[in-house]
């Protein structure tokens, strides 16, 4: 009887504690996208059908394999500025040493894959190893590899990207699926996976969560954050090298235009600045409302001025209308 | 008598070290050049206003523990807007712009005290914002600044007594607000927050008032650069969004706030003005010169713990810290 009374106390169920909807973010986001579909749609009849959804999908994912390194480099609580020229850095080593030949591409791709590595590693290490704040760090190394790839080209970028690397880029796939799409699709579902169900993932989230007590439990939080800036140079080398092949040349400040759309993207996406809460699969949302959303506007033929103020509102508006949705939540914090 | 001989480590004061390297990249350009006008002592001063100011307004941001990404941007819409308003109408074009950078810094302001958002992102929703501003006010750069404005802001083309009597202004003025209550309660709340408000500091209010006087300050950098060039562009504050953060880490203030001094953060922007002259007299292609940017900016951030992990390596297990946060 004893037993059974304690065991009825030990599962007595506690007072249900108010849980928000784990995926608020996302699913605010796809509901704007697909608003935005419609009104895109009603401006251009066809905007909406199928073939050029999917080239949106093509358009957003140069941008979405970006958001890859920051998002895990912002689930630790830091934040990546380097890719900027890691980008424009790594393309110009690949088309230069590709210089158009097919039979160059696994050198040239290994030696730009290499660079983003090294610069990744040193990132982590600088923050890590010799507690520099990761703005200051990485701003730091963007500065670097700036000056780095204007020394390695002499200002004018040369080369270009083998057919096979343009067609991986640019062509499709079973005739109508562009092959960037699936490439996306493959490295998200790999990111996705990786953040949740895996351990590295789980000690990446731990590590954002709670430094102190990842380090507790036997976790090797330094090698974790290394790993994390690791990833996001590979990343960044990975999308200069096809965006260099998506625009038929490498052009000097080709990666300034990733860095800060990639931040508000992981943001939105409802990664938390502070780290361990989030995952990739907000972001892809983020990067599809935010891409699908300068299109509507560009197809609108508005103006660049009104474009970028429309941008910021979106962003301004849905991080504030994400904060009034979780206040409770992050009160408990 | 060993306590009467001058050391120099003794005297210690806020922003020395900043004022160290600038006068050792000072020596080693006099070095290069043989010599220093005072024409270049005048284009040195009038280059680095404009970012000492833009810089100025990051330092009191991040002294309250935050940051800003617009006021780069702020900067181009009020040099802007006074280009094109001020030959005609002197009054409209000085107020105008003062008013849109007090704006702005309320707009960034108040997302941040008042919600709690992280500023980081504030900033670069406002940022796109007030690119967007510049580009729909002036969308090529032109405008006009009538020349005695600058003769009276910069003097002559050798005359550098304005410029450096400027910059010497910004460090005081900016010196003296740090001694204000409201500096008192910025650099209480940068250090620690819970215990700035349990000592009845009004956080909310202080943290907005640091973006105001920032937006002020970026509005002050716009105008100067206006005035100093005749001109307004819509882009040209693109390129202060984040060397005004490397001005203010290089003048030796930490982005987790509380610590730091306006000299400092002058000194930075000095140093960051003078590594483009360094290199031009160095006979070093100019391509070099964000890579130098960046190592000193490592360097000043990175050289005592580079020594403590060196000394640390061979017999560690150190408890970790919060560092490795952006904000």
């Amino acid at each position: 009887m004893a037993v059974t009374d304690r065991a009825s106390i030990v599962t007595e169920p506690k007072a249900p504690t108010r849980r928000r909807f784990p995926a608020t973010a996302p699913v605010l986001l796809l509901v704007l996208t697909a608003i935005l579909l419609g009104v895109g749609e009603i401006m251009a009849p066809g905007f909406a059908s199928s073939d050029n959804m999917l080239q949106l999908l093509k358009l957003s994912s140069f941008l979405g394999i970006a958001a890859i390194g920051q998002t895990i480099v912002m689930l630790t609580g830091g934040i990546d500025l380097s890719i900027a020229w890691v980008i424009t850095g790594s393309a110009a080593v690949f088309t230069a040493n590709c210089d158009g030949q097919d039979a160059n591409v696994p050198i040239a791709a290994a030696l730009a894959l290499g660079l983003g590595l090294l610069v990744g590693l040193v990132n982590g290490f600088g923050v890590v190893k010799l507690k520099i704040s990761p703005i200051v760090m990485t701003l730091a190394m963007n500065n670097i590899m700036l000056g780095a790839t204007l020394v390695y080209t002499g200002g004018t970028p040369s080369g270009g990207s083998g057919p096979l690397v343009r067609a991986l880029a640019t062509g499709n796939l079973f005739g109508v699926v562009p092959a960037m799409v699936i490439l996306w699709c493959l490295l998200a579902a790999l990111a996705i996976i990786g953040v949740r169900w895996t351990r590295g993932g789980r000690k990446l989230l731990a590590v954002g969560e709670n430094p102190r007590v990842s380090f507790l439990t036997g976790i090797d939080n330094d090698r974790v954050t290394i790993a994390a800036y690791a990833v996001s140079g590979i990343g960044a080398a990975l999308t200069g090298i096809l965006f260099a092949a998506f625009s038929g040349a490498t052009f000097l400040g080709m990666g300034d235009q990733f860095v800060l759309p990639t931040i508000a993207a992981v943001v939105l996406g409802g990664t938390s600045m502070f780290g361990g809460r989030g995952g990739y699969g907000g972001t892809v949302a983020a990067v599809i409302f935010t891409t699908l959303l300068t299109t509507v506007l560009v197809i609108g033929s508005i103006p660049q001025g009104v474009r970028s103020i429309v941008y910021g509102f979106a962003v301004l508006t849905a991080i504030i209308a994400q904060r009034l949705l979780t206040r409770r939540d992050d009160l408990t914090q | 008598m060993r306590a009467d001989r001058f050391d120099f480590r003794r005297v210690d004061f806020p922003g020395r070290g900043p004022l160290l390297v600038f006068a050792g990249l000072l020596l080693i350009v006099i070095a290069l050049k043989q010599g220093f006008s005072a024409f270049d002592l005048r284009s040195l001063c009038v280059n680095a206003a404009p970012l000492a100011l833009i810089a100025l307004g990051q330092f009191v941001i991040v002294l309250g523990r935050g940051i800003d990404l617009s006021l780069g941007p702020i900067a181009s819409v009020c040099g802007a807007v006074m280009a094109l308003t001020v030959t005609d109408h002197p009054l409209l074009g000085i107020a105008g712009p003062i008013l849109i950078g007090l704006a702005a810094g309320l707009a960034n302001g108040l997302p941040v005290a008042r919600l709690g958002l992280p500023p980081i992102i504030v900033t670069l929703a406002t940022m796109s914002i007030w690119q967007g501003m510049a580009l729909l006010v002036m969308p090529d750069p032109g405008g006009n600044v009538p020349a005695a404005y600058q003769a009276a802001l910069t003097g002559g083309f050798s005359e550098p007594f304005l410029g450096v009597a400027g910059l010497i202004v910004f460090c005081l003025a900016a010196g003296w607000m740090l001694r204000t209550r409201f500096g008192l309660h910025l650099r209480a709340l940068g250090g620690d927050e819970a215990s700035a408000r349990l000592s009845g500091v009004r956080v909310a209010h202080v943290k907005l008032g640091a973006y105001v006087v920032g937006g002020l300050l970026a509005a002050l950098g716009g105008m100067y650069l206006a005035v100093a060039t005749s001109s307004g562009s819509p882009t040209v504050g693109d390129s202060y969004i984040l060397t005004s953060i490397a001005a203010v880490v290089i003048g030796g203030v930490p982005l987790s706030g509380g610590r730091g001094s306006a000299l400092g953060v002058v000194m930075g922007a000095l140093i960051l003005t003078i590594t483009g002259s360094l290199l031009y007299f160095a006979d070093v292609s100019s391509f070099y010169q964000s890579i130098i940017d960046g190592v000193i900016l490592l360097a000043v951030v990175g050289s005592r713990s580079t020594w403590d992990w060196i000394r640390d390596i061979s017999g560690r297990t150190s408890w970790p810290s919060r560092t490795g946060r952006a904000s």
